[in-house]
């Protein structure tokens, strides 16, 4: 059983990461990261060696400072205007991990509205893996693992924060 | 009423109809890839015998499967007895296709083997297989396949330029095969598929639509495509029959430009490949990199990328990847290329999102032209650009600054060749 106080301190942390990706609040987003981040949506199951496999996106910390660099540029097309987004998130499971790291789960579904052409409604359903680490008392993100449930059937434009 | 096709496709400039007409878009569907050649995937990818995938050829779902015999068949996926698909996963490995609805059993060449209470049947078996493609060719592991099967030769679509352009990517690898067994990563997108063949070969946007990536971090495409001398050195190229080329060979300031890297890193690469081609073509190719080229209809070779065109309906298309593997380099540098395609390719990379986005733009900007509308002056796109500067030789082949929509048109000419009917015997 966790306690009722990092139960708290962990959805607290995810509630936030979730804010600050849908409102584009990327530099903020970008200091909840260690410098060890692990970000990856595979074209399938979060299974196997993601370096072995083809996937959507799979950033290692340098390539993510280099996709928030270029949503930064004001010249993203792709991003102009920021797709209108909100996530919720739900069915979170929390587990400490041997190395005082928490690896945490939960499912989530974002709704974000294509502005930048068809206007059309896209719905992002999937579940997340998460690895956070205790860094100078707070918590930090190493990992953000996307499942889509979507995975195998190919996607649309995916050029926020997932 | 029947489209007149020369009215809406001329040299200088095509009808913005072309890109949202349901009549159009169903003339296309038939004249193109039903009865025309189109890639529909590779060797590799089936490895073993019984592995199959499924694939999308215009309007009809079809299987290319690997049968015992080692031979690669296209076979539709629909049952012959009342039409259910058989298939409905991407991928799989099989003895044989069973249809769930009368349990109906085919065999890996797409013959009926059994059926349950045959003593109702009078026909003979062998009437019943599965339809099948009429034609298939495979070059260097890349299948073509040509549905109706009345579409000429092989020979006759790729042409010598076909040819060399798979040749040349082919000879980059160590063993002199690749794989593209990765799996394909499909990216929808709101437009009209005839858009990718344009933007996968279209110069003159890469300095605007990917200002953002340029801006963020270094890219080759800098050096290749972007600005004056660039753009005047690398060259827009028409092999004809729609095969097209932005050939970089000219622009990169660096050897391994194309792969983001230096020699010390690919020595492995650099090595096994050497044995096989000499240490001078080795070298070259290092320079070189492989290809961007087109291959009308549907199949695009983006240097270390490959992908498939795939339409939808007439505002719906995607866009299919996958990342050349190279047979016999180190698993290092194979890993490399998977990172550089994620990079540049697909729903989440930072180059082809923005075409994407350009493409559906596009669209939203002509779904409101009508072809009657070809009459007037109304609804055009131009393609003017460099018409009065491109060059061709005694091979027909023309070429331009690599700004210049030259390789636009020569989409649009094969185009035009197929849908008039002049493709035909
Ligand atoms: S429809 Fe396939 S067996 Fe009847
Ligand atoms: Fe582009």
């Amino acid at each position: 059983m966790i306690s009722a106080e990092l139960r708290a301190e962990v959805e607290d942390f995810l509630y936030r990461e979730a804010r600050f990706a849908d409102e584009f609040s990327l530099e903020e987003w970008e200091a909840l990261l260690t410098d060890d981040f692990h970000y990856w949506v595979p074209a399938g199951r979060l299974e196997g060696d993601p370096s072995k496999q083809l996937a959507y996106l799979n950033d290692n910390r340098a390539r993510v400072a280099t996709r928030i660099r270029q949503l930064q540029t004001g010249k993203r097309l792709s991003q102009l205007p920021n797709s209108p987004m909100r996530r919720v998130i739900s069915n979170i499971e929390i587990e400490p991990r041997n190395d005082e790291g928490i690896s945490v789960v939960a499912n989530f579904v974002i709704y974000e509205l294509a502005a930048q052409s068809s206007g059309e409604l896209r719905v992002w359903p999937g579940q997340a893996q998460y690895r956070l680490e205790r860094i100078a008392g707070n918590l930090r993100m190493s990992a953000k693992w996307i499942e889509l449930v979507t995975a195998h059937a190919g996607q649309r434009n995916l050029t926020f924060l997932i | 009423m029947k489209v007149d096709y020369r009215e809406l496709v001329h040299t200088d400039r095509v009808h913005g109809s072309l890109l949202h007409d349901p009549e159009i878009f169903a003339d296309e569907m038939e004249r193109i890839f039903v009865q025309g050649w189109v890639f529909v995937g590779h060797e590799s990818e089936v490895k073993n015998g019984g592995d199959w995938v499924k694939r999308q050829l215009g309007n009809e779902s079809v299987l290319m499967v690997r049968a015992e015999s080692g031979e690669v068949n296209v076979l539709a996926n629909r049952c012959s007895h009342r039409g259910t698909a058989l298939c409905w996963e991407h991928k799989g490995n099989a003895a044989f296709f069973q249809c769930t609805y009368h349990n109906w059993r085919f065999g890996l060449d797409g013959d009926l083997r059994a059926v349950p209470f045959p003593d109702g049947y009078s026909k003979p078996k062998e009437d019943l297989g599965l339809d099948r493609a009429g034609q298939i060719a495979v070059y260097r592991g890349f299948v073509f396949a040509n549905l109706d099967g009345l579409a000429g030769t092989i020979d006759e679509h790729l042409g010598p330029a076909g040819y060399e352009l798979i040749d040349r990517l082919c000879e980059m690898s160590p063993s002199g095969k690749i794989d593209l067994s990765k799996g394909w990563i499909g990216h929808r997108v709101q437009s009209n598929w005839k858009l990718w063949p344009e933007s996968d070969s279209d110069g003159y946007h890469v300095g605007f639509v990917h200002a953002s990536m340029s801006a963020s971090t270094d890219t080759y495409y800098d050096d290749v495509a972007v600005g004056g001398d660039a753009v005047k050195s690398s060259r827009a190229v028409d092999y004809g029959r729609g095969h097209l080329e932005l050939d970089w060979r000219p622009s990169y300031k660096k050897e391994l430009s194309w792969l983001g890297i230096t020699r010390d890193r690919v020595k492995e690469y650099y090595s096994a490949l050497a044995q096989r081609v000499g240490n001078d073509l080795a070298d070259q190719m290092l320079w070189d990199g492989p290809p961007h080229a087109f291959l009308f209809p549907n199949l695009f070779l983006g240097e270390t990328v490959i992908a498939i065109v795939e339409p939808v309906s007439p505002g719906e298309m995607i866009h299919h990847h996958t990342s050349v593997q190279f047979d016999g380099a180190d698993d290092a540098f194979n890993e490399r290329l998977l990172r550089q395609t994620e990079a540049a390719v697909g729903p989440a990379s930072f180059i082809t999102t923005d075409d994407a986005i350009t493409a559906e733009r596009i669209q939203a900007g002509v779904s409101g032209t009508d072809r009657s509308w070809s009459s007037t002056s109304r609804g055009w796109i131009d393609l003017s650009r460099g018409l009065h500067r491109e060059e061709i030789n005694d091979d027909g082949v023309r070429s331009s600054d690599a700004s210049d929509e030259t390789t636009n048109r020569g989409f649009w000419y094969r185009y035009l060749d197929a849908m008039s009917g002049k493709d035909r015997h």
